[in-house]
């Protein structure tokens, strides 16, 4: 299944996460940003925002980044929410959308987190089951983004990449590849995050790679006296995830990336100079990717 | 997993750690997202109770929303929606005994943040009255009527602003009160109204006409009372646009 054709496509450049604190002087200034992303659950009832977001949208491309599907949730996706996304998706013409790998939702209860899966063939029939139900009700293809992990399960009989690379395969949805939670998840299990990074390059198809997300994260002492890293969107890009970020540049190619910032919000100024960080390594990726070409 | 992270006991909240493998124990990371789910669920509650958080300081009303969470976890990912049975829910809870208000205070700012969550309307789409003589009445939507036995509005504008004087000069003995509310362009609009205002504008909001309308204001009052209250109260209101008859 392909992305649809959007009134503003995706460039491969640097974005922002677009929160709502930051809709007046978006609306009023229209602030350089090569393109939005927003939460669309933050939209679905709040009738004032979405017009405001509306308004926004004529000047930006948008991607619509939802936390609630809960692609994971064994008793599948609730269609109710299928539905307010999928209007969503009519009204504002995102040029992407895509969820987590992860699930949210259990006895009719959301519980506002990525919660973790085991890596195994029956959660992996349900994920594809779930995505193919998500693409099938939008009309359009949906990329599944790797999350942030803090604990594993035993029965896990299939790596992560390996995982999602299956979900992209048999599904034909794509990948956002969240580098900043492949350093969180690589960091908790005390792996080499370049290695695991090396890892999934080595089992995701380039070609199924949508979106690249980065994101500051905090670290905290465990009562062990250990070190955690928590994926809260609420820092600066730290130095190991920017050379993550290089490594999966000169892996898959120049790929749309943004700047996700949730917690302790900063100036939309903050915003756009990480992003214009971003947007350097992006440039030095097209050079070299131009330079391979001829 | 899901009864674990909402679970408020320690038993309750453990799992076999045989599930789990990994670096750290499975606590650990149960913890984690133990703590992001309830975090974000009282940050979610705290956005719709701005004032009912000032009022009771962010550790107490934490406790509260907490313990909300867990009685009630939300059923749909739009949080913004979140909330709706916490008024009832603290009303009376442990601790606030000096705050009688606080469930009506509460009940105020969700249906203030409800409103924020509108459109408003455009001029033509909420209720209209057509009068004798030919004036017709255009109501704004949304127009809701709030009652209470506290002053909430006032509670709320005080604790808001900080203002501890305004807050002190509050009479805070039980009687009615009445708001409209509505919402514009700009942002939820309140004032204070009779109680019969509140009747007739409740009567207008569920489509009756001109006499029905009049007539529920009138109750216990008297129609000659009626015309003075509603041309000081309702005519000259933010909500309503006073169209002339046309001329010949």
């Amino acid at each position: 299944m392909s992305p649809v054709a959007s009134v503003h496509p995706i460039p491969a450049r640097a974005g922002i996460g677009l929160r709502l604190p930051h809709h007046a002087l978006v609306l009023a200034e229209h602030p350089a940003a090569a393109w939005l992303e927003v939460h669309p659950e933050n939209y679905m009832s709040d009738l004032h925002s979405l017009a405001e977001l509306e308004r926004i949208r004529a000047h930006y491309p948008l991607s619509l980044h939802a936390v609630g599907l809960s692609l994971g949730s064994a008793q599948g996706v609730d269609a109710s929410h299928i539905e307010r996304l999928r209007r969503l998706v009519e009204r504002l013409e995102p040029a992407l959308v895509s969820d987590h790998l992860s699930w949210s939702t259990a006895g009719g209860q959301y519980l506002p987190d990525l919660l973790p899966l085991p890596y195994t063939e029956e959660a992996l029939h349900i994920v594809c089951r779930n995505v193919a139900q998500v693409q099938e009700a939008l009309g359009r293809q949906i990329l599944v983004e790797n999350p942030s992990t803090y604990l594993r399960f035993a029965a896990s009989a299939i790596p992560e990449a390996e995982f999602l690379a299956a979900v992209a395969e048999r599904s034909g949805c794509g990948v956002l590849f969240d580098v900043n939670n492949i350093y969180v998840s690589a960091s908790n299990q005390h792996f080499d995050a370049r290695a695991v990074l090396g890892e999934w390059c080595r089992a995701l198809d380039a070609r199924t790679v949508g979106e690249i997300h980065l994101a500051g994260h905090a670290v905290v002492e465990t009562a062990a006296g250990d070190e955690l890293r928590i994926d809260d969107h609420g820092d600066h890009v730290c130095k190991p995830v920017w050379a993550l970020y290089e490594q999966a540049l000169a892996h898959f190619g120049p790929r749309p990336t943004l700047l996700e910032w949730d917690t302790r919000l900063p100036p939309f100024g903050v915003l756009q100079a990480e992003a214009a960080l971003a947007q350097t390594r992006l440039d030095s990726a097209q050079q070299q990717s131009y330079a391979r070409a001829v | 997993m899901a009864a674990a992270l909402l679970a408020a006991d320690a038993a309750g909240q453990a799992m076999p750690e045989a599930l789990f493998s990994g670096a750290h124990a499975g606590a650990v990371g149960l913890r984690v997202h133990r703590n992001t789910v309830l975090g974000a669920l009282a940050n979610a509650l705290r956005l719709g109770f701005p004032a009912v958080d000032k009022l009771v300081g962010e550790a107490f009303f934490d406790r509260m929303a907490v313990e909300f969470a867990r009685a009630q976890p939300p059923r749909a990912p739009q949080l913004d929606e979140y909330g709706q049975g916490l008024p009832n829910f603290i009303a009376g809870f442990p601790g606030t005994e000096a705050l009688p208000y606080l469930g009506e205070l509460a009940q105020f700012e969700w249906q203030f943040a409800d409103l924020a969550r509108c459109c408003a309307a455009p001029d033509s789409s909420g209720p209209s009255l057509q009068l004798e003589g030919g004036v017709r009445l255009h109501f704004a939507a949304p127009l809701r009527i709030h009652a209470a036995r506290y002053p909430v509005e006032q509670l709320r504008a005080a604790i808001l602003a900080e203002d501890a004087i305004a807050l002190a000069g509050i009479d805070l003995a039980p009687r009615d009160h009445h708001y409209a509310m509505w919402r514009t362009e700009y942002g939820v609009n309140v004032r204070t109204i009779s109680a019969a205002s509140a009747r007739f504008l409740t009567a207008v909001c569920a489509g009756a006409d001109a006499m029905a309308a009049l007539g529920a204001a009138a109750e216990g009052l008297g129609e000659a009372a009626i015309a003075p209250i509603l041309a000081q109260e309702i005519v000259p209101a933010g909500f309503v646009r006073v169209e002339a008859p046309h001329g010949g």
